[in-house]
């Protein structure tokens, strides 16, 4: 049940994950043990008189102990956990690994020029998820909605914005979420370990539509990703082309594309 | 007022005006518009908030109808939108914070044995402020409704983004409401400062007066914040402000760090409202003192200060420095400590007492129950990965459905059976209410519990369908039921408002035995609350006079044996032969009769 697998990323969520809803659990448990162990116990029967006591001078720091050290531990894991789930992992041996300015891998080293993650622009518009990959000029990027395709076992890092509401990027077997603030850039990483699709939403409510603003990630094999890319800019091409024919033709013969 | 040279607890009879004024001539209804009394405005506060609580029980009920099986088509998106957006500022601005004010502004003045409230036309002023805004929001309904969810979020809610005045009225509508609560908080507090009852030290300030105080400071720091947010946000919809506008330079998480500010300091309140009535009701129906009124006291202070404080909490997704997260961490799981320790104390109030389980208490122990289940996942969410996770999915939904319903229904429920028969010199129905506690509080469980799960599978909250095969179908339809149920409870139990308003059984001026100053005063008080203030010498002023009229009686000897006097009718004998001995000595607890 846990809510997150598949990813190098997702071990670090699912560790505090559990750590805090096992925390959360015992302290439900034992308020509802108490309380009503002590309603059965303590009601009123004929011939029982209450104890009238009240707490003496300081009565209350032995329950404030384990609270105090429950909080701190808590805060310690959620410190070290966010930033352990911030870290981006390299990208892993079966991953796009090239010498092509494409895609590249990160290594142990500090990060040159060639050797960043793959990195994918993911912009939230009503009610659309759109993705440039990388390479290619700006105005001649791949891009397509709904569904992202990205290699398996390499680390992806996703630059999120919006261009109109808020939205937000979540896929739950692939990390948290992510707002898409129009005006700002956000960061987050994903590495899948397994092939495969991951399904997700947005979660920021942009009026009813986004209940129906999915997103799906499908992980494939490097070769296919590059065939997948490859594929997708002579699509685009030749797409674009017939627009320009169609538009230089109307232009021509002076009416409307 | 001349503070009174007593011996005694019980002051001496001062010259004090006894007369409830000049026959009233003027229509019933007039009166109750334009009495400042605070105890009128009291039950005004309390009644709009109730109707307000009936719409918000039907539009959750609405929108779970609609979320009841996958893909459903029952209402269409757009209704649905409004439906939601009005849900949300019913639930929060329009039914729990003013029925937990309402509740405060009639049982502080009485419980701190002050005769009114330092400013009550702005009292009442802060009731007509709430009622427009509540009508502004209600009247777009006849028009277009606002469909931007419960924050009106910008972008969303900016002119090009959202263009039906529905927004505008509830922009209106929640900061006319909001002002009417900003004011009310500032005549609260300085009723508190300066109108205690003699001897009535801040330590031994009942602690429902010591929750409202905290709250007033509260509704004083969030209130004004968010009314700077909605007035730059009507700026920027009708006289072209770039406030909230990213691409004028404006800034839309700012607003968001505002509202945020706002909605978690009014779940704090809701939390520390229902805290103070459950520290109120505990110790009246175990019959001893609360474990520790000074821990108690600590601990609403340090949860009113944290609470909002920890509003990033809300914003661990938003493109902000990971810094602030973990300054958000940090408060959220401090306020662990606080929240803690009064369910300690609770708990502990509960030990070696004889509670008697009337509905009062048993509502209180219900809120206690859900508001726990509600905190605890608070404080699981509040570690920066988990929030990550589970933020704005229906689990986080269910959770703070939890503790507002635990803290607002159940908490409300609980004073309104405590202190209804102070309201209106009657009792309220306990069969009933024990029959509508379990459907309320089975109702939230299995509704948390179920948003819980789906939550985990990556269900968003506010979503107007979901879809199938995703494994989200039972946990939804259990979630739906769960809500209904809620509703029959709720509408079952304000059927026995209703009913006890009316025809319930006769109730005395104490029917509880309870120890504060309110019980001092007759049910319903007179215009003036109190012919005489007693002098107060500690946390339960009423448990005192009881010992010094008991001490009397024994030091008197009579010329025959005593009898023992037959109670009066009522339907709660607070076992007075019990009640005998000092606090905190068990070793003079021999009977006295």
């Amino acid at each position: 049940m846990a809510p997150v697998r598949g990813t190098r990323r997702t071990p670090t969520t699912s560790t505090a994950y559990w750590i805090a809803i096992t925390v959360a659990a015992l302290l439900v448990i034992a308020i509802h043990v108490l309380g009503i162990a002590a309603i059965v116990r303590f009601r009123a029967r004929r011939g029982r008189t209450p104890r009238r006591f009240s707490a003496a001078q300081g009565a209350l720091t032995r329950p404030a102990v384990p609270l105090v050290i429950v909080a701190a531990g808590m805060f310690i894991v959620g410190v070290v956990m966010a930033g352990a789930a911030r870290d981006v992992k390299p990208t892993g041996p079966e991953g796009l690994a090239g010498s092509r300015s494409l895609v590249a891998q990160v290594g142990g080293l500090a990060a040159t020029a060639d050797t960043k993650p793959l990195t994918i622009n993911v912009i939230g518009q009503q009610w659309l998820w759109r993705f440039e990959y990388p390479g290619g000029r700006q105005g001649d990027r791949v891009f397509s909605y709904g569904e992202l395709v990205v290699p398996v076992d390499t680390a992806v890092v996703l630059r999120i914005t919006s261009t109109d509401v808020m939205h937000r990027w979540f896929i739950p077997t692939l990390g948290g979420q992510v707002d898409a603030v129009p005006g700002k850039t956000a960061e987050t990483w994903f590495r899948a370990d397994r092939e495969g699709v991951y399904r997700g939403q947005s979660t920021s409510f942009a009026y009813s539509a986004f209940s129906v603003m999915r997103a799906w990630v499908r992980v494939v094999s490097p070769a296919a990703y590059e065939d997948y890319v490859q594929r997708k800019r002579t699509e685009l091409r030749a797409a674009q082309g017939y627009v320009l024919r169609r538009v230089a033709k109307s232009a021509i013969q002076g009416g409307g594309p | 007022m001349t503070p009174p040279t007593a011996t005694t607890n019980v002051s001496p009879p001062r010259p004090e005006v006894v007369t409830d004024g000049i026959p009233r001539r003027r229509a019933e209804w007039i009166e109750r518009a334009t009495s400042a009394n605070h105890k009128s405005v009291g039950i005004l506060y309390l009644g709009t908030a109730l109707c307000f609580g009936v719409l918000a029980v039907i539009e959750l009920v609405l929108l779970r109808v609609q979320l009841i099986v996958p893909e459903n088509t029952a209402i269409h998106p757009d209704i649905f939108d409004r439906v939601l957006s009005v849900f949300g500022v019913t639930s929060v601005i329009l039914f729990a914070i003013p029925f937990g004010l309402g509740l405060i502004g009639y049982i502080v003045p009485l419980q701190i044995g002050s005769r009114g409230v330092a400013f009550p036309r702005l009292n009442l002023l802060s009731f007509w402020l709430y009622l427009a805004g509540a009508t502004t929001v209600y009247a777009s309904l006849l028009w277009t409704p606002p469909d931007t969810g419960l924050a009106a979020l910008p972008p969303l809610s900016e002119k090009a983004f959202s263009d039906v005045g529905g927004v505008d009225a509830w922009i209106v509508g929640s900061a006319l409401a909001i002002l009417g609560f900003v004011f009310f908080a500032i005549n609260l507090v300085v009723t508190l400062h300066t109108m205690r009852a003699p001897g009535m030290a801040w330590r031994r300030v009942p602690l429902l007066s010591w929750a409202a105080g905290v709250g007033g400071y509260l509704l004083l720091a969030i209130g004004p914040v968010m009314l700077a947010a909605l007035t730059m946000l009507f700026i920027d919809r009708n006289y072209d402000g770039v406030f909230f506008d990213a691409g004028e330079g404006g800034a839309p998480l700012l607003y968001e760090h505002f509202a945020w500010f706002f909605f978690t300091g009014a779940y704090t309140l809701v939390v520390i409202v229902a805290a103070g009535v459950i520290s109120d009701v505990l110790p009246t129906f175990t019959r001893k003192p609360l474990f520790s009124h000074r821990g108690a006291m600590i601990s609403l202070l340090a949860i009113g200060v944290l609470g909002p404080l920890a509003w990033m909490q809300n914003m661990y997704t938003a493109p902000i420095p990971i810094g602030f997260e973990i300054f958000a961490m940090l408060v959220a799981l401090t306020l662990t400590v606080p929240v803690g320790l009064l369910i300690f104390i609770w708990i502990a109030t509960l030990w070696e007492g004889t509670l008697h389980l009337r509905a009062a208490p048993l509502y209180a122990l219900g809120a206690i129950g859900a508001m726990s289940i509600g905190l605890a996942g608070e404080l699981a969410y509040s570690v920066i990965p988990v929030g990550w996770q589970l933020d704005n999915t229906a689990a986080a939904h269910g959770d703070t459905f939890a503790v507002l319903a635990g803290g607002a229904v159940l908490g409300g429920f609980a004073a309104l059976h405590y202190w209804f028969p102070k309201l209106t010199g009657r009792m309220m129905g306990e069969g009933s209410a024990k029959a509508a506690l379990v459907a309320i509080l089975a109702g939230i469980y299995a509704y948390a519990l179920a948003s819980f799960l789906a939550g985990l599978k990556g269900q968003p909250a506010d979503v107007y369908k979901f879809f199938e095969g995703n494994g989200l179908d039972g946990f939804n339809l259990v979630a739906s039921i769960a809500a209904f149920v809620v509703a029959v409870g709720v509408l079952l139990e304000l059927g026995n408002v209703a009913y006890s308003w009316g025809r319930g059984v006769r109730a005395g001026h104490d029917p509880w035995g309870g120890s504060t100053l309110e019980w001092f005063a007759l049910s319903p008080p007179p215009e003036h609350n109190f012919d005489v203030v007693p002098d107060v010498r500690s946390a339960e002023p009423l448990e005192d006079i009881r010992r010094a009229i008991r001490e009397r009686t024994e030091s008197w000897r009579s010329p025959e044996p005593t009898r023992r006097a037959e109670p009066v009718a009522q339907p709660f004998e607070p076992e007075p032969a019990q009640a005998g001995g000092a606090d905190q000595d068990p070793s003079s607890d021999a009977p006295v009769a």
